[in-house]
């Protein structure tokens, strides 16, 4: 009789436990950023935005009554930091994201294949691997793809141009993803009729850019399209100004792009990207602005591409549910389709064999003299990704 | 031409005013100091510090930051290198590197990662100013060609004219007659420290000024290395020739050759002369063994 006691007493109390065990469990992701390191201006303002993301989201009770543990790492943007992260993280989390130097990208990869754990990749450059024919566990968000951007920018210039003959420069960092982007820049130019300067390629860690500057303006460059991590992208923009250079230059607009847009205050820079600069002062921009307040040193316009990122990884555990393991993670994540409130051009979606997005949009912001302010260059533009 | 001239002109003025510093520390106290490319970092922080955080005008910024710099040097020496006397120079060496890592840590700390811009912050123009030939070159590169000129010329008036001067070259060359005459080897130190960290100092914030300021900035630093081994560790007048040659090699391998060779070109001109001359353009020979 004591016996049945103690048992019926052992089942009531396991009874009660498990639903609350339950209720506590967390989604958890692991996320690897460049958080400290040479990239760290570019990346540890995307690591805060998922920061702050998840943070309201906790608050707000997470999600289907979860919380989302995130698991931070700082890889400062090295591979080998990479592998140990990506070999820590891929037993006990449902998704590894990813915000930092391509470099970092292939151990994630390896990783990701061997343990069947989903890639998410938001803040840095899109792999090829996001692009249709994806692979099945290996996702993008971030608003930046090679072979995509140039299809933009280059027929802008030629818009621009509006007929006249002008010679357009290349400027890339010698890192192989901004070099092929870049020569496949030139490519397009030189086959919609524009003249074309070989790719200029500068070293990352070059003090001076000045004769890289000159060699495009001694070639009689008229345009200069960068695509480039954005200190070399702007800081050659800056040498070409320091030696009287008038020509066009249009890069790409990483989350830098709005502080030095107004810093230089130079009609002749135009940035292209896919996320709206705040100055667009969209709710959104407001809602962000709020969230991050006190929870970063860097400023809210910096935090675009995490919150971009977050706001689909938020939706493939909706989508999850519970329990939300990886495989059935990387089916939500399929089906993803993100109504980015106006942070981008249009929804981000994802299907069974495009992991980048189905459309991308892509806006121009350049200097107005005449208003004082940041003006756009038309609306967004879009192209179907195929 | 033009261009490539004016180029290797600013470039050389650069490694220059940063080059001093090692030389200067090294004649005096026989120390390696490897925290002259973190000391001109620090300099252009300085600089912005003053500009943005304390937002006075850019004149009293300027001055500001030459007085942060100085006191800076002079810091390290009275709180670190000063206790590593009679300890091995290698020691002494490790302590510099790790004040180095530490100037870092706290520009990082104070500014986080970001990309600063002193210029803007002093709401400083930068116009071109064009030259013969269809070259043309910043203001800020060209005050850092006359900073070059100007601190070279009063460096090597003081120490050839001054009495100040002669004892700290007495105390390089001379060590043990200097000490025999009474000379204050601590001041002497001391000074050396506080004038590298000086100029380095200068370089930091023109060079912050005219391109951007970031905690890794102090990298210019290693090529300056490069450019006093060229020249001679211990001369102060091989600092300039040896500047304007890997200066010189920079630029035209990025204009006729390979760019991406560009980076390693000083160490290319290291190696060089290393291979030729050991002691460099002007260093002592006898000096070859010490480091």
């Amino acid at each position: 009789m004591r016996l049945s006691m103690i048992f019926a007493c052992a089942v009531l109390l396991c009874c009660s436990a498990a639903p609350a065990a339950t209720a506590a469990e967390p989604y958890r992701l692991g996320l690897s950023a460049a958080i400290t390191g040479p990239a760290a201006g570019t990346y540890a303002p995307t690591f805060d935005a998922y920061k702050a993301y998840f943070k309201r989201l906790n608050d707000a009770g997470g999600i289907n009554g979860h919380l989302v543990e995130i698991l931070y790492e700082d890889d400062r943007g090295e591979p080998s930091r990479a592998a140990a992260t990506a070999k820590k993280f891929a037993e006990g989390v449902s998704a590894i994201v990813v915000a930092s130097t391509s470099a970092t990208y292939k151990p994630f990869m390896t990783e990701s294949e061997t343990d069947k754990v989903p890639l998410i990749f938001g803040g840095g450059v899109c792999p090829k691997e996001a692009f249709p024919p994806a692979q099945p566990l290996v996702f993008c968000s971030t608003s930046f793809g090679a072979q995509w951007d140039s299809r933009f920018a280059v027929p802008f210039i030629k818009r621009e141009a509006g007929g006249r003959k002008v010679k357009v420069g290349f400027v890339a960092q010698n890192i192989p993803i901004s070099q092929s982007e870049m020569e496949f820049a030139e490519k397009l130019a030189r086959e919609s009729g524009l003249e074309s300067i070989p790719v200029v390629v500068v070293p990352g860690g070059s003090a001076d850019l000045t004769p890289f500057a000159a060699k495009l303006k001694e070639a009689g460059a008229d345009w200069v399209l960068s695509w480039a991590p954005w200190p070399l992208e702007i800081g050659v923009f800056e040498a070409l100004s320091r030696i009287g250079w008038n020509g066009s230059y249009l890069l790409y607009a990483h989350q830098q792009a709005q502080a030095d847009l107004t810093r230089l205050k130079a009609p002749n820079l135009y940035a292209f990207g896919g996320n709206a600069l705040f100055t667009e002062n969209l709710p959104i921009h407001q809602q962000i602005r709020d969230a991050v307040k006190g929870q970063t040193a860097h400023p809210a316009d910096y935090m675009a591409e995490g919150w971009v990122s977050a706001m689909a990884i938020e939706q493939a555990l909706r989508q999850c549910g519970w329990p939300c393991g990886k495989d059935k993670l990387a089916q939500a994540l399929t089906t993803v389709t993100v109504d980015t409130k106006g942070l981008r051009g249009g929804p981000i979606e994802w299907s069974a064999d495009n992991h980048y997005r189905k459309s991308t949009y892509y806006k121009i912001y350049r200097w107005d003299p005449a208003k004082n302010a940041i003006t756009s260059v038309g609306d967004w533009t879009r192209l179907e990704v195929k | 031409m033009t261009q490539v001239f004016a180029s290797t002109l600013v470039l050389a003025s650069l490694y220059a005013l940063v080059g001093v510093g090692y030389v200067l520390i090294y004649r005096a106290s026989r120390v390696l100091s490897l925290a002259q490319g973190d000391l001109m970092m620090f300099g252009g922080y300085a600089l912005f510090a003053a500009s943005a955080t304390l937002a006075v005008p850019p004149l009293v910024a300027i001055g500001l930051a030459l007085g942060a710099s100085f006191a800076a040097g002079l810091a390290i020496y009275v709180v670190l290198m000063r206790r590593m006397a009679g300890h091995p120079v290698f020691a002494a060496v490790l302590v510099t590197v790790s004040v180095g890592i530490l100037l870092r840590v706290v520009v990082v700390l104070a500014y986080t990662d970001e990309i600063r811009h002193p210029a803007a912050a002093m709401a400083i123009a930068n116009p071109p100013i064009a030259l013969p030939g269809g070259a043309a070159v910043s203001t800020i590169d060209a005050l850092t060609v006359g900073a070059a000129a100007l601190v070279l010329t009063a460096l090597y008036v003081f120490l050839r004219g001054s009495r100040l001067g002669i004892r700290m070259r007495a105390a390089g060359e001379r060590p043990l007659l200097a000490a025999q005459r009474g000379i204050d080897f601590r001041g002497v130190f001391a000074l050396s420290w506080a004038l590298a960290s000086l100029t380095g100092g200068i370089a930091g914030m023109l060079y912050a000024t005219n391109v951007r300021l970031e905690p890794g900035a102090g990298v210019i630093g290693l090529r300056a290395f490069a450019v006093v081994l060229v020249g001679g560790l211990d001369s102060l007048g091989g600092v300039l020739p040896a500047a304007l040659l890997v200066a010189a090699v920079e630029v035209l391998t990025v204009r006729y050759g390979n760019p991406l060779l560009a980076d390693v070109s000083p160490f290319a001109c290291l190696l060089v002369m290393l291979l030729l001359r050991p002691w460099g353009i002007a260093g002592t020979r006898e000096e070859l063994d010490r480091v």
